[in-house]
């Protein structure tokens, strides 16, 4: 029964004069913006994640800073070194720890053939790789564990650095100098999208084994420690324990904020991802807000529309109509109305995504066009929109379809 | 008793306004009947036969209809029987102007929820009855106006309903399209049918069997 009255309104509709092309555009501006709005908060959020991974993935950074407390007899004010040996220290004494690697920086002179440049170095070992999202180019690679145990003079290149130094050529197996030293190039790092950084962005650095460093410099310490726990939800816990371990051997108060520099990327990325959280919230909204006051329209011209047919809903109810029977025809004429526009809206959203999407990124910006080129679909935006569309139909559509039902058939046959 | 009466007063009120329409009607009509109604303008013909046809309440009084009490049923309850017991035959037609005759016919049983195979026969059966069988994908912009009023009686009757209500059936036709409107009344009639006709002309009135005369809100039975 429903099905066949279905057919009868829209008959009814498709055959009626459309005086709705007004009405339609601005439906299809709503749906345009608000998924607009969706779809590049969403890209928003992912690049920054992303973005942010581009520094290390579940990272803890440490390094040493200057006591602000007295403790144990020690004044405050002193300098916090780390050393080599503490690495192993730490991996035998927390179990949660997954990976761990040292690093050290010195500037240094960077020379290919006729090309010098200066450069920052750094040391480190071969876990840092996957830590600090550091990953070779195919035909290369990063430094193992033997070159470090050998101190090997190996180089690993920035992308950005070996573009500057090696223009064309293919870097592999060729010989740089550092500081007047040879050293052979063993990979090129892969582009990575990176915004959140410290001495500057990877991409332009050098890298060698930490052992290897002692030629290049005579620095006994090293200045950071990087830790990657083995599960998220230990983060805290390691974090702690490291204080723990290194305040004790070093003597400092484990709770002094200043001996110890951290940086928790797990928590920075959760502050941050709130923060997104936000901005595709009320990126959202305001696309809401935009189809909202087509619906308005709609609601508009459902009285209208209500009005204009008060003889034939009094026709209707002579004939036997009940009062759910007119309420669903008014609702379905609002639906029909939204349809139209909807479907260009959505699809002309659809088409400019796709379009955004197809631009090639450029991994040398960390400027908002990294930001804005990757405009996401997800099923749950779809899920939200189709959601908050059911409830925008319905709210448009009800009070008119209300009013038609409520109508006095004697008074409604009446009117001319 | 299909149509009974009781004392029915019908008081519209605006705002400080009040207005009596029907000041206490006692009416029977027996099944089968062909009865017209008649009065002036301002009589409380309409309302009469608003009420008699579940368009409308009474504020007093009761209504029987085929032996039920039908005054204090809901709109819903209301529509059930304007749906099954009473067909309607408007002076202006009221035809859906979007829908083909077949559709238009069709209109009482789709709410009633009737299968489309048993609307199909009936549909056949009720156009061809009138003589429209062959124009039932027109729309009524395409039919005259008897042809239309055609379609309207038997859209009335798509139901089956012991009443049909015929308000100034030939009022926008022609003499020979409403003397047709007539002759089918007549017919529907011999066929058992409860038939209830407003009209202001006497020679309208006198194809059914009595009139009735309503005056400032009474009725003067015959």
């Amino acid at each position: 029964m429903k099905t066949n009255l279905l057919k009868l309104y829209l008959n009814e509709f498709r055959k009626r004069k459309k005086k709705t092309s007004l009405i339609t555009f601005a439906i299809a501006w709503g749906t345009l913006s608000l998924l607009l709005m969706m779809a590049f908060g969403r890209g928003l959020s992912n690049q920054f994640r992303i973005g942010f991974q581009g520094l290390g993935e579940d990272l803890i950074m440490f390094s040493g800073g200057l006591t602000s407390k007295a403790y144990q007899g020690l004044p405050k004010g002193r300098r916090i070194r780390f050393y080599v040996s503490d690495i192993d220290l730490l991996r035998r004494l927390v179990p949660e720890i997954k990976r761990i690697s040292p690093e050290s920086y010195v500037n240094v002179e960077v020379r290919y053939k006729d090309r010098e440049t200066n450069r920052l170095l750094r040391g480190l070992h071969a876990s840092y790789s996957p830590m600090r999202t550091t990953f070779a180019q195919m035909g290369g690679r990063f430094i193992n564990p033997d070159d470090v145990k050998f101190s090997r003079r190996v180089v690993f290149l920035g992308w950005h650095l070996s573009e500057e130094l090696f223009k064309g050529e293919n870097p592999i197996d060729k010989e740089i100098f550092i500081n007047r030293m040879p050293f052979k190039v063993i990979g090129v790092m892969k582009k990575k999208l990176q915004n959140s950084n410290y001495q500057g962005l990877d991409y332009d650095h050098v890298y060698i084994p930490l052992s290897t460093m002692a030629l290049v410099n005579s620095q006994k310490f090293i200045d950071r420690i990087h830790i990657q726990p083995g599960e998220r939800k230990y983060a805290g816990y390691v974090e702690n324990r490291v204080k723990e371990i290194l305040g004790e051997k070093y003597r400092f108060d484990k709770d002094d904020e200043y001996a110890l520099d951290t940086f928790n990327t797990i928590e920075a990325g959760n502050i941050a991802g709130n923060v997104f959280t936000g901005i595709e919230l009320f990126l959202g909204i305001i696309g809401g807000l935009t189809l909202l006051i087509a619906a308005v329209g709609v609601t508009n011209l459902m009285y209208a529309v209500v009005k204009e047919r008060t003889r034939e809903i009094g026709v209707k109810m002579a004939m036997g109509a009940k009062r759910r029977h007119i309420v669903w025809q008014f609702l379905l004429e609002a639906l029909l109305i939204f349809v139209k526009g909807t479907f260009w809206g959505a699809l002309i959203a659809f088409n400019i995504v796709g379009l955004v999407r197809s631009i090639p990124m450029s991994y040398e910006m960390t400027g908002m066009q990294s930001y804005l080129l990757r405009p996401e679909f997800s099923t749950d935006i779809l899920i939200t929109f189709v959601v908050v569309m059911g409830i925008l139909v319905f709210f448009s559509g009800i009070f008119p379809a209300l009013r038609a039902s409520k109508m006095n058939p004697v008074d409604a046959l009446r009117y001319e | 008793m299909i149509i009974d009466f009781r004392n029915i007063k019908k008081v519209y009120r605006t705002g400080s306004v009040s207005f009596e329409a029907l000041k206490g009607v006692f009416l029977n009509i027996e099944n089968g009947e062909f009865v017209s109604i008649m009065g002036p303008s301002g009589s409380g013909k309409s309302t009469l036969m608003n009420i008699i046809g579940c368009l409308d309440t009474p504020t007093g009084g009761s209504y029987y209809l085929e032996g039920r009490d039908v005054s204090g049923l809901t709109f819903d309850q209301l529509s059930e029987v304007r749906n099954q017991k009473v067909g309607f035959v408007f002076q202006g037609f009221n035809l859906l102007p979007y829908a083909t005759a077949y559709e238009n016919v069709e209109l009482p049983m789709l709410y009633n929820g009737k299968r489309s195979s048993e609307r199909k026969d009936r549909v056949a059966e009720l156009l061809n009855m009138v003589g429209l069988y062959e124009w039932r994908s027109h729309r009524p912009t395409e039919l005259s106006g008897g042809q239309q009023q055609r379609v309207a009686i038997a859209r009335a009757l798509a139901m089956d309903p012991p009443i049909l209500l015929a308000d100034e059936p030939t009022g926008n036709l022609d003499s020979q399209s409403g003397s047709e409107i007539l002759k089918l009344f007549t017919s529907l009639w011999e066929g058992g049918r409860t038939i209830l006709m407003v009209t202001h002309d006497t020679n309208i009135a006198a194809y059914s069997q009595r009139t009735i005369h309503i005056l400032d809100g009474k009725v003067d039975l015959h």
